[in-house]
């Protein structure tokens, strides 16, 4: 990103900022239907498989290949899924907690819609029963946010794993 | 203390009647035996030539702690490459993907082709007194002991002695062409997805190889949500078992009544890739569609390469999609297990097709797949409860479809289209049969 972030004092990356924090609050409350009201309906949610290359490869992520890239059908279906009564892998819940830094605010190409590019570090941490060694997920995002009417919404997520191999059972949870 | 003997034979006696006793699923000793005398000798998958198209192509994978680069060479053969430098046995080539047409050992430099041949090699004159002191000519990373390739499909065994791949895969190469040649184009790879799992590698193999009888319960969580295309998941029941060769696999009846293009048009392949499905396929692979109305779904190849195809629905239009996935178990240790996690879509299918297939891929299976999510909780959770002493009081009943006389409790399927041996209904008979080939290996001690 070549522009520069917009000043910690500006409205809007304030604003930027209490979005993300206020959606993370929302996963670790697993209120998971209160988190689909902040994604637009032409939501994109990415999160490209990483991997191994050597430092000219010039890529080190799969262009083809993702852990997700979901539109808000597949969103809503695993929401649904996790409030069923048989989503065994969630049940009982882990405990997680999404640690959320770095955030930097950029407004995006002047065009007709008020978008924000928001860029974050996220840290996951995922304890699921009494006595496993808990998961650590770190990742960095990239978000569109788009103001509507009804404030901030997700419009796109880029999900930018740091591990080639993940260590945590499953993707039953969201970045 | 080493583990053989007595103690060997009686774990594998009660495997092979079908009570297994709980402990092989988290001993180290077993882990142990299934390095020495399983994997150093099975065919194990490691790679697709559709990852590796072009000369310098290259993938690097494992056989448990062992790297091999699986490289296109510049005359476009696949090369098969165990990662370890011949000087002082650095790994030679530390990414996981790429292009190159020389690999360079970071330590003293020692280079190699892409077809392994040792070709430079620092200081040779000054270092060795040239070829007097190190002969450089004929020298290359150490090959594969055995490779084979079918269907684009690249095997290698790490024992020499192996038999030819085609003898090994026999009846099953039958099943695996209706995941890996729908068309004369043959599958396209993407991924894979990997992550660690703590669980043994065996369970989720004798998953996929047979356990129709999970669907109905684990996975009832998409069939609430309409995600499945089948209405009700106690359907799985009315599916076949078959054991053929080393291969064992799960199928959906389909609906009565089809032929061969309706019953593909059911499960939602489009009209375009029927003719070429019609035309990959031998007459008896057709009948199994067309004339037993069966689908394939899960299946494992022994060991570790498991293959799944299902059909589930992907938009609120309730467009039915279907996916292929190949995943491999890689065992890390007897309480770890790496998933490798491929989509595989036929090579000549309409750029459409490819979309709603990688995104009923994603929604099922993978890392985060819907179906997948649940299979993985329960594996886990086995996997800790073996690692304790009351686990070997215990034998898990694989018995499932046979009487106390170990008869099974129908007879085989008379009209199924496919080699090998199939029943309907629910049944632990490809359990047992993945199992028993499991036992045989651990009980060699050549």
């Amino acid at each position: 990103m070549t522009a520069r972030p917009l000043p910690y004092g500006d409205p809007a990356h304030q604003a930027a900022h209490q979005f993300l924090v206020e959606e993370a609050a929302l996963l670790d409350a697993a209120d998971y239907s209160g988190w689909l009201d902040l994604l637009c309906e032409d939501i994109r949610y990415l999160m490209p498989v990483r991997v191994t290359t050597a430092r000219g490869a010039g890529f080190d992520s799969l262009a083809d290949m993702g852990h997700f890239d979901e539109d808000m059908y597949a969103l809503r279906k695993r929401v649904q899924r996790l409030a069923t009564d048989h989503a065994w892998t969630e049940d009982p819940p882990s405990r997680t907690r999404h640690f959320v830094t770095n955030v930097r605010t950029f407004r995006n190409e002047p065009g007709a819609r008020a978008e924000f590019l928001v860029e974050s570090a996220v840290l996951l941490f995922r304890s699921r029963g009494d006595t496993r060694e808990a998961d650590l997920v770190s990742a960095g995002r990239a978000d569109l946010l788009r103001e509507t009417g009804a404030g901030l919404r997700l419009a796109r997520r880029e999900i930018t794993v740091d591990e080639a191999v993940l260590r945590t059972q499953n993707l039953a949870v969201f970045l | 203390m080493n583990f053989a003997g007595s103690q060997l034979e009686a774990v594998l006696a009660d495997v092979r009647r079908g009570m297994i006793p709980a402990h092989v699923y988290g001993d180290p000793q077993i882990f142990a035996l299934e390095r020495d005398r399983l994997f150093a000798r099975s065919w194990v998958f490691l790679a697709h030539e559709s990852e590796i198209p072009d000369p310098g192509d290259y993938v690097v994978r494992r056989v448990l702690a062992d790297s091999f680069i699986v490289a296109r060479d510049e005359s476009g053969a696949v090369r098969v490459m165990f990662n370890m430098c011949l000087h002082r046995g650095m790994q030679v080539c530390r990414a996981e993907m790429g292009n190159a047409s020389h690999f360079r050992c970071p330590y003293h430099a020692w280079t190699y082709r892409n077809d392994g041949s040792l070709t430079g090699l620092p200081f040779h004159a000054e270092a060795y007194g040239g070829e007097d002191g190190f002969p450089r000519e004929g020298q290359s990373l150490l090959p594969a002991p055995a490779m084979g390739i079918h269907n684009g499909l690249i095997f290698i065994s790490l024992d020499p002695g192996a038999p030819p791949l085609p003898e090994y895969l026999g009846d099953f190469a039958f099943y695996l062409d209706f995941y890996t040649r729908q068309s004369p184009a043959g599958v396209e790879l993407r991924g894979p997805q990997r992550w660690r799992v703590k669980a043994n590698w065996k369970i989720g193999a004798e998953n996929f190889a047979g356990d129709s009888y999970h669907t109905p319960h684990t996975h009832a969580s998409v069939v609430d949500i309409g995600l499945f295309r089948e209405p009700k998941a106690s359907k799985r029941k009315e599916g076949a078992l078959y054991v053929a060769g080393p291969g064992v696999g799960t199928t959906y009846k389909l609906p009565p009544g089809g032929d061969f293009a309706s019953q593909l048009r059911y499960v939602g392949y489009p009209d375009a890739m029927i003719p070429a499905m019609a035309a990959s396929w031998s007459a008896g692979q057709r009948a199994l569609i067309a004339d037993s109305g069966f689908m394939v779904s899960a299946a494992t190849l022994f060991p570790n390469l498991s293959l799944v195809h299902n059909w589930p629905q992907i938009d609120e239009r309730g467009t039915v999609a279907p996916f292929i996935s190949l995943r491999q178990w890689q065992p890390v240790s007897e309480r770890e297990t790496e998933v490798l996690s491929w989509f595989a879509v036929d090579a000549a299918a309409p750029e459409a097709f490819k979309r709603d297939s990688y995104k009923a891929y994603l929604m099922c299976f993978g890392s985060s797949g819907m179906f997948e999510q649940d299979d993985v909780e329960n594996w886990v959770s086995i996997t800790e409860m073996a690692a304790g002493s009351m686990a070997r009081r215990l034998r898990l009943n694989s018995r499932m479809g046979l009487t106390s006389a170990g008869q099974p409790i129908k007879p085989p399927l008379a009209t199924f289209a496919g080699p090998g041996v199939a029943y309907q209904g629910f049944g632990e008979f490809n359990q047992r049969h993945w199992l028993r080939q499991w036992s045989d290996h651990l009980e060699d001690p050549r």
